[in-house]
């Protein structure tokens, strides 16, 4: 799995930087100097990157990083991420149409309920310690601006 | 100057002062615990409060409330793989990792007990510098600083896998941090780069919602996936022993500590470099102390050496900042912005006399920090085993907790949106680079140093044309970064030596 | 008859205010992050101002950062009710930003309800003191090179040096891209550069220092530089001085206040009395001068007048104006 994410990401790279260099280059030099200085290796190494994965030997260096799930099968790891990705973006979804007091709530209870499993009960009053948590520090004591949630201005 | 040392220490050490200090310990705490909770918009939100306090009081109450902040942020990194704070993000790759393997509790005891070593070496290279500190600030110029900033880039050399290949990788990673930092309007020609009509993007790619997204964002997706605890199927009596253990490696590894804390002392006392940096230079010096092939395959897995240099760092950065705050006012972060708004409404005016008639005004400071520490350290330990426990709760139930506090601490960064979109842009982008196998740190060095770079190249060339380069102390600091760059290399030819 | 009208319509208003504001929520955007002047000014501001309005609402300060405030202006100019409940404070520079048609502006400055401004920036430049130069003259006349630090374009660290250059024909070397005013003044003192220019109450300490000289002013001006010789004063040609004098006009409102622009007017009048009173208190007073910033209300109407000055400009000045000066900061 992992040369086929490299790859992805070094095409990424590769469109990242190449569309970097060309709008650069209608800039005034202070301007453009820095991206073009940068932009141009970084296109030739995703580029170089890329070949590599696409026609080299598929070896894995040794990654100073943590590894993703080892003892999970691949099929049930790229369902289950689907399933992390889907909620995130569904938070956030949920945050921009009906703004954070709701969204807060609402995700972590179906969280709880729908990919935990967990009682009515616990759903409940865990969600409700979290609601009261986010709502007493963040909204009353720090009074961070939270917009009201597009759908529900829309209904007003 | 010893007994300004000591005077400076008895001026914290009397009953008020302590008491306002432990008042902004607890704030400290949860401030620095807590992702949405910055360090300076809490500095703020105190201010008003000093007005009836006396210098000494006041600055026990912010400092300590200041210096717990970053302390506990790496609790946060360590446990759930999110920064508490900015400052704090090195601490995850090896401290995540390590409460991943079930060794929450020694991964927090590593980063107190090496904070704690961090806050007291810090104090004393300070104290010892004073007489030559402000000769040394007003040494480093644009074209030092901009050294600075490249010797810094090229860790990505060490951050990087062993091997040409690895070597690939760990510079496009850092490019690609580089190139984020040019997005913005540019501050020579006003330019606004890659904004796409954007005004969020106005300003640049901040700091926390990328961070947050590239590293926390990956382990709420790995949690989700092995759909166990952070600290998989370990039984709660094996992750909450081994605090002490972190203590003595701490121990173990005391040079190493002690050499991370002096990086971050001088990172802290240079203006202009910024908190993130400190950190994040120290672990790469930490992942060049493994002296073979074998030792480094640990780093990023849960070596917990690179828990102790970011966990040292980040608390001997906070003595050195002070230097530029007091000496020059000039304040090297926002934080020390506010604290500035602090010396004023107190009747201090910050300048040379700080070093000399005031002394013990300042060292008083910087015992705040050491003793804000030592106190913090103490109430942490009797309770990290408890703390380290956190992490075999089942991850379906943290995850809602957790991406709620990832979401909020990203939108309190420009209380905007586009924040929380950040976040999951690279969050994406954090996930495919792990999977990947393409090394994260590099991205962030390439990140907070891209526009540290540009901005003094350009003050350099603008001030004294080709000149610069010939400045001893530019001299010095490209033979340092050559010799950064070409370590693993030597290391390597001297290992195939051996063999 | 209509004077008793106007009385009892008069006395009617006062209480119904006083209900309005009673255990209500007042706002306060800024649109920028905590740690800089503007969030410091709103945030004494926020202390004070319940006292002296009707009905002792709260006082709240939010932050809403980005685009150099454009973001939080066009968020109280379209997305807040006009409700005299949200009030916005924002960089000064946004009638410029309006002028030169910066994309993604979405107010007209004018419209505004303006309270007012609670201080006047005053731009100085400032050279170090070891340098023979005591007056603006000598330096001018010297066309000896001097190196001026700055942050960037649209800051009055880059500008106000820049039309130095160009128009008084002094010799100056600008040299952009300090991450703060306060890195420039570090740099000063490591002799990087010679002087920079910026706003009074930043360079003020480093003056009381002796480590730097002010040597001129713009059009805005504070107590202890009211003697420096004024920028647009030394303007060879009316074009200079226009674009001078363009440049320096909203420092005069160097800290606007401003609500929606269908705000109804008894809440404008009640908020124009009570930043008047609130930055007359005598505890506000003590604050601010510990603080060392200097707080004095103009009123709203004075802003208008400003902002149509500015807004008014012939396109040849604005043209030219656009030549020098980006919106920025």
């Amino acid at each position: 799995m992992h040369s086929k994410a490299s790859l992805a990401l070094a095409l990424g790279v590769m469109a990242v930087s190449g569309y970097a260099v060309v709008a650069a280059w209608f800039w005034p030099w202070k301007a453009a100097l820095f991206p073009l200085v940068i932009g141009i290796p970084l296109f030739m190494l995703s580029a170089a990157e890329a070949a590599w994965v696409l026609f080299g030997k598929t070896e894995r260096g040794v990654v100073q990083d943590f590894q993703i799930a080892r003892d999970v099968p691949e099929r049930e790891v790229v369902r289950r991420s689907a399933a992390a990705v889907a909620w995130i973006v569904g938070f956030f979804a949920g945050i921009v149409l009906f703004g954070f007091a709701l969204a807060v709530p609402l995700f972590v209870f179906l969280y709880l309920k729908l990919q935990a499993k967990e009682g009515w009960i616990f759903s409940a009053a865990f969600t409700a310690g979290v609601w009261a948590f986010f709502y007493g520090l963040f909204d009353r004591l720090l009074h961070l601006p939270f917009p009201a949630g597009w759908a529900l201005s829309w209904l007003s | 100057m010893i007994e300004a040392l000591f005077e400076g220490l008895t001026l914290v050490l009397q009953w008020k002062p302590l008491a306002f200090m432990m008042l902004g310990i607890v704030l400290g705490f949860w401030v620095g615990l807590l992702p949405g909770l910055g360090g300076a918009t809490t500095l703020a939100l105190m201010l008003p409060f000093i007005y009836a306090m006396q210098p000494v009081e006041a600055f026990a109450f912010l400092l300590g409330m200041h210096a717990v902040v970053a302390t506990t942020g790496d609790i946060t990194s360590v446990l759930f793989g999110v920064p508490g704070e900015a400052a704090s993000a090195a601490t995850i790759l090896d401290g995540h990792a390590m409460a991943k393997k079930g060794e929450a509790g020694r991964a927090l005891g590593a980063a107190l007990a090496s904070s704690l070593v961090g806050a007291i070496v810090g104090a004393f290279a300070l104290a010892l510098a004073i007489p030559m500190v402000r000769p040394l600030v007003l040494t480093f110029g644009s074209p030092e600083l901009f050294m600075l900033a490249i010797v810094g880039i090229a860790f990505i050399a060490s951050l990087s896998a062993p091997g040409v290949r690895g070597m690939v990788r760990g510079f496009l990673s850092g490019g690609l941090g580089l190139l984020c930092a040019t997005v913005g309007q540019d501050p020579q020609a006003g330019i606004a780069r890659y904004t796409f009509d954007s005004l969020y993007l106005w300003g640049g790619l901040d700091l926390v919602p990328v961070l947050v997204g590239i590293f926390a964002i990956p382990e709420i997706v790995d949690l989700a996936i092995r759909r166990t605890s952070i600290a998989g199927t370990l039984p709660a009596g094996r992750v909450s022993k081994g605090a002490l253990e972190g203590v003595k490696d701490t121990f173990r590894h005391f040079w190493l500590t002690i050499r991370c804390s002096l990086i971050g002392t001088f990172i802290g006392i240079m203006p202009g470099m910024g908190g993130a940096v400190a950190q994040w230079m120290a672990y790469g010096h930490a992942t060049q102390s493994a002296r073979n092939a074998e030792e480094r395959k640990g780093f990023g897995a849960g070596d917990v050496r690179g828990v102790l240099g970011p966990g040292a760092a980040n608390n001997s950065k906070e003595g050195g900042s002070l230097i530029p705050t007091v000496a020059f006012g000039v304040p090297g972060s926002t934080a020390m912005a506010i604290l500035l708004g602090g010396f004023f409404l107190l009747g201090l005016v910050p300048g040379p006399d700080m070093l000399t008639k005031h002394l013990p005004v300042t060292f008083s400071m910087v015992w705040t920090i050491v003793i804000a520490n030592v106190v913090t350290v103490i109430a942490c330990f009797l309770f990290l085993d408890h703390l380290a426990r956190v992490t075999t709760v089942r991850g379906t139930v943290l995850i809602p907790v957790i991406l709620v506090l990832i979401f909020i601490g990203s939108y309190t960064s420009n209380n905007h949106y586009g924040d929380i979109l950040l976040t999951l842009v690279f969050g994406g982008i954090g996930y495919l680079m792990v999977v990947a196998g393409w090394p994260r740190a590099p991205f962030v060095l390439g990140l907070v140093l891209g526009k540290i770079a540009e901005n003094y190249l350009y003050i350099s060339v603008a001030r004294y044309d080709a000149a610069w380069l010939t400045r001893p102390v530019v001299l010095v600091l490209i033979a340092i970064a050559l010799a950064v760059i070409f370590w693993p290399l030597v290391q390597r030819r001297r290992r195939a030596a051996h063999a | 008859m209509r004077l008793v009208l106007a009385v009892i319509a008069a006395l009617a208003a006062a209480p119904a205010s006083a209900q309005y504001y009673a255990g209500k929520t007042l706002t306060i955007v800024v649109g920028y992050k905590t740690g800089g002047g503007y969030d410091a000014t709103a945030r004494v501001l926020a202390r004070h101002l319940p006292k002296h309005i009707p009905g002792k609402p709260t006082v709240i300060v939010q932050n809403m950062p980005g685009a150099n405030s454009i973001i939080a202006a066009n968020h109280v100019y379209a997305v807040a009710k006009p409700d005299g409940l949200t009030i916005g404070t924002f960089n000064r520079n946004l009638p410029i930003a309006q002028l030169t048609k910066v994309e993604g502006v979405k107010f007209d400055m004018a419209k505004f309800a303006w309270v007012g401004s609670a201080a006047s920036e005053c731009t100085v430049l400032a050279i170090r003191t070891d340098l023979p130069y005591k007056t603006f003259e000598e330096l001018r006349k010297s066309k000896q090179q001097i190196v001026i630090g700055a942050t960037g374009p649209g800051a009055n660290t880059y500008d106000f040096p820049l039309l130095l250059k160009e128009f008084l024909g002094v010799n100056i070397k600008l040299v952009s891209g300090y991450q703060s005013s306060a890195d420039i003044m570090l740099a000063v003192e490591r002799k990087e550069v010679d002087g920079r220019a910026g706003s009074f109450t930043s360079i003020r300490p480093f003056i009381d220092r002796n480590l730097v000289r002010p040597l001129l002013r713009a059009r805005a001006t504070e107590p202890g530089v009211e003697n420096l010789p004024i920028d647009e004063d030394l303007a060879p040609t009316p074009r200079a001085k226009a674009i001078m004098a363009l440049r320096s006009a909203p420092e005069v409102v160097g800290r606007p206040y401003v609500m929606h622009p269908n705000t109804p007017p008894e809440h404008l009048k009640t908020m124009r009395e009570a930043f008047a009173a609130a930055i007359k208190d005598p505890e506000l007073v003590a604050e601010s001068k510990k603080a060392k910033m200097d707080l004095e209300f103009v009123n709203g109407d004075v802003a208008v007048k400003v902002m149509n000055e500015v807004l008014s400009q012939p396109k040849d000045i604005v043209d030219e104006f656009s030549k020098y000066i980006k919106f920025g900061e």
